[in-house]
């Protein structure tokens, strides 16, 4: 799916207003009337960014983003609030909110606010497919390749590890060839990297 | 003053007019003289002489010094030399003028007490000042051979008597009609027929206490205090000053015509002060209490505005977002040249969206308008229906059961504004009372009745956790609120909106919310609100 706009904002013009606004901005929108409509819809493939309106009746929007970061969604959210007091605004950005505009909303801050909500969101997404990939490369290893790869993550020596294993420098050399073949790895260093999970493609 | 003289002229006819004035009041008041000496068991002059050097500062001890001799010449024709009249007019004016300095130290205002704690100080100030003065003035009797020696005891304590109570009963009522704004404010709290009532009272119990004999003034005289009680607490300190003031020359003339041996003139004036203190008393109480009323009043409607205006503007900020964001479509929609239905729909949307905004504006007008209560006749079932309307909707939403009760064909003379304010306030409290409910179905329930006092009972029951006994006695404190949202005043304000209507806001302890709003149905009589 697509990266979506969702709005939730218990205000039916605001909702619709800003729902024509986005569409024709170009961004592809969806509309809920309250949170718990929201929850309900949820799906595990859905990304792109959340517009929160603070107060609505029933949930409101700060209880919203704290279910999701609970539920383990990503998708990153934008607060909107109608009188912006600065604890709501902590609280908000606790929550790991991407920013927090006050109604009425400047058109170009909103934007903004989108545009890098996307981007943390496709970071986020390249982010987390390399780290499958690397789980599914990581599936191909044989016993004794992982037991090789922990040791060279370690800092290890060939000699070194050749001793810990009790195999020859030469055999170590084999194992670790094939599996830096198997997991794609240029080097040492990237190896690490993406092992670690913080590893980027560039 | 109409006619403002020139300063000098002014200040001279300042100075005639308070001599005249003084010379009338110890002439009027001069009764049963000890021998013929300045000293008389009523003595209300004095009280006009302070008053007079407390306004009009130093230059005043002058014409103060001049009104005592002209007494001592026109009214007492002088018993000793002129040297001797000088001398203890000297001595008598520098008294005062001390008292009156003192006076004007402690209470800048005119020289009259504001509080209780003020009150005791004055009282202190006027008695000791008076002893002090009569044994100052006594002593210099004795001096002159004007008073025999044996007489010094019994005259100190006579000039004492007289002085301090012409002062302590007379310098209060001087002090209201001394000028223009405290007379009509005076007048203001006096014409009322309360104050004939009461009057008539007084005149009862005088004649209670003096006319079936002498014994009379022992045994009856507390019932003097009935009249002073009911002046102080009703009408304040000013009730309490003139109902005072009339019993003082109503036990004067009593005592007089009486010439009882058995009560004397002075010991009827000790009692005379006693009544004065017990009505300054109640009557600060009730004037302290009743500012304190009003201050809270005052600062509960200035909350409520605030809070208003926060709803409001919250209110306006919807219609504004839509405006800006349809406007923003708008040139969007003309930037890739859409077609003119496409942009006269957005355009009407933005009219909607306007005109929803004028309403908010429109509701927030109204409200500064009627921000003093605005009394107007309005009907339950409108009433109930025009605050309910946005939370049928929301119980819907939420799965709520939002059931309103058989309305009573009742009239109100009512604010409509704020009682929807309360209603919807008290709602809101039960809806979000109710919003963590799981075992059981939320329910919210309006009803209302009339009870037999002829009060409108309107009650909003919820089935949420209901109020704690440590909790009822916090809610309706202004800023004693758990929630965040900026609501805190909501039950504070109801309660006061409910009060100013002459009616209340109770709640009760136990399983589930329970909030009683009660309103009177017959509001002919009048209430001040400012």
């Amino acid at each position: 799916m697509d990266n979506t706009v969702f709005i939730i904002d218990d205000d039916a013009s605001v909702r619709d207003a800003l729902g024509l606004l986005l569409g024709l901005r170009g961004y592809r929108t969806s509309v809920f009337a309250d949170a718990a409509s929201f929850l309900g819809a949820l799906r595990p493939d859905w990304h792109g960014c959340l517009i929160v309106d603070i107060r609505m009746a029933g949930m409101d929007g700060l209880t919203l983003q704290r279910e999701l970061m609970a539920r383990g969604c990503s998708i990153p959210a934008v607060i909107i609030t109608g009188h912006g007091d600065v604890s709501s605004a902590r609280e908000a950005f606790r929550a790991a909110a991407v920013d927090f505009l006050e109604k009425p909303l400047d058109e170009t801050r909103l934007v903004q606010a989108i545009d890098e909500a996307y981007a943390r969101q496709s970071a986020t997404l390249a982010n987390q497919r390399q780290k499958e990939a690397f789980l599914r490369r990581l599936a191909e290893l044989t016993p004794r390749e992982r037991e090789v790869m922990h040791l060279v993550i370690a800092g290890h020596h060939n000699r070194e590890i050749a001793e810990e294993l009790g195999i020859s420098v030469r055999t170590v050399e084999v194992h670790k060839a094939r599996m830096m073949a198997k997991l794609e790895a240029e080097s040492i260093p990237q190896l690490v990297r993406v092992s670690l999970g913080v590893g980027d493609d560039k | 003053m109409a006619h403002r003289l020139p300063h000098p002229l002014n200040a001279a006819a300042w100075f005639a007019a308070f001599v005249a004035l003084y010379v009338l009041l110890d002439w009027a008041s001069f009764i049963l003289p000890l021998k013929h000496l300045n000293v008389t068991p009523w003595n209300p002059a004095p009280a006009l002489g302070l008053l007079f050097v407390i306004r009009r500062g130093r230059p005043a001890v002058l014409a103060l010094l001049t009104a005592i001799l002209a007494s001592d010449i026109f009214v007492r024709d002088i018993p000793g030399n002129l040297t001797i009249t000088l001398w203890l007019g000297a001595i008598l004016t520098a008294g005062y003028a001390a008292m009156a300095w003192l006076l004007k130290r402690y209470f800048p205002d005119g020289g009259l007490f504001g509080d209780r704690k003020g009150l005791l100080r004055w009282s202190a100030i006027v008695i000791f000042g008076s002893l002090a003065n009569s044994l100052l003035f006594v002593t210099s009797l004795l001096a002159t051979g004007l008073l025999p020696k044996a007489d010094w005891g019994d005259a100190v304590v006579r000039f004492w008597v007289g002085d301090g109570v012409g002062i302590f009963v007379t310098m209060p009522l001087l002090w209201w009609l001394q000028d223009e704004p405290r007379r009509l404010l005076f007048r203001t709290i006096l014409m009322r027929w309360e104050t004939l009532a009461y009057s008539a009272l007084t005149l009862l119990s005088l004649w209670i206490a003096f006319v079936p004999g002498a014994e009379a003034n022992f045994r009856y005289f507390y019932v003097l205090f009935l009249p002073v009680v009911w002046a102080a607490s009703r009408q304040g300190l000013a009730g309490a000053v003139f109902c005072v003031s009339t019993l003082q020359v109503g036990l004067l003339v009593a005592g007089l015509l009486q010439g009882s041996e058995e009560i004397s003139l002075f010991e009827l004036q000790m009692r005379a002060s006693l009544l004065a203190l017990v009505g300054f008393l109640i009557g600060m109480a009730v004037d302290e209490q009743r500012r304190a009323a009003a201050e809270l009043r005052q600062s509960l409607r200035l909350a409520a505005a605030g809070e208003m205006a926060g709803a409001l503007a919250h209110e306006l900020n919807q219609p504004l977002t839509a405006l800006s964001a349809y406007g923003s479509a708008g040139k969007q929609l003309l930037a890739r040249g859409a077609d003119a239905d496409q942009l006269r729909d957005v355009i009407q949307r933005m009219i909607d969206e306007a005109s929803r905004a004028a309403d908010v504006v429109r509701r927030l007008r109204d409200f500064f308008r009627t921000g003093a209560t605005r009394l107007e006749r309005i009907s339950l079932p409108e009433l109930v229906a025009g605050a309910t309307a946005a939370f049928r909707a929301k119980a819907q939403e939420a799965g709520i059961d939002f059931s309103i009760g058989a309305m009573p064909a009742a009239v109100l003379s009512a604010d409509r504004l704020q009682l929807e304010v309360v209603l919807r306030n008290l709602l809101a409290n039960a809806f979000e009372a109710v919003a963590d409910t799981r075992e059981v179905r939320a329910s919210v329930a309006l009803t209302a009745q009339v009870d037999h006092g002829g009060y409108l009972v309107i009650e909003v029951a919820d089935n949420g956790p209901g109020v704690s006994t440590a909790l009822a006695e916090q809610i309706f404190e202004p800023f004693a609120s758990t929630k965040s949202s900026g609501l805190g005043l909501g039950l504070a304000i109801s309660r006061a909106i409910a009060e100013a209507h002459g009616g209340s806001l109770t709640t009760e302890i136990g399983g589930g919310g329970r909030f009683r709003l009660k309103l009177p149905l017959d509001t002919r009589n009048k209430r001040d609100h400012g």
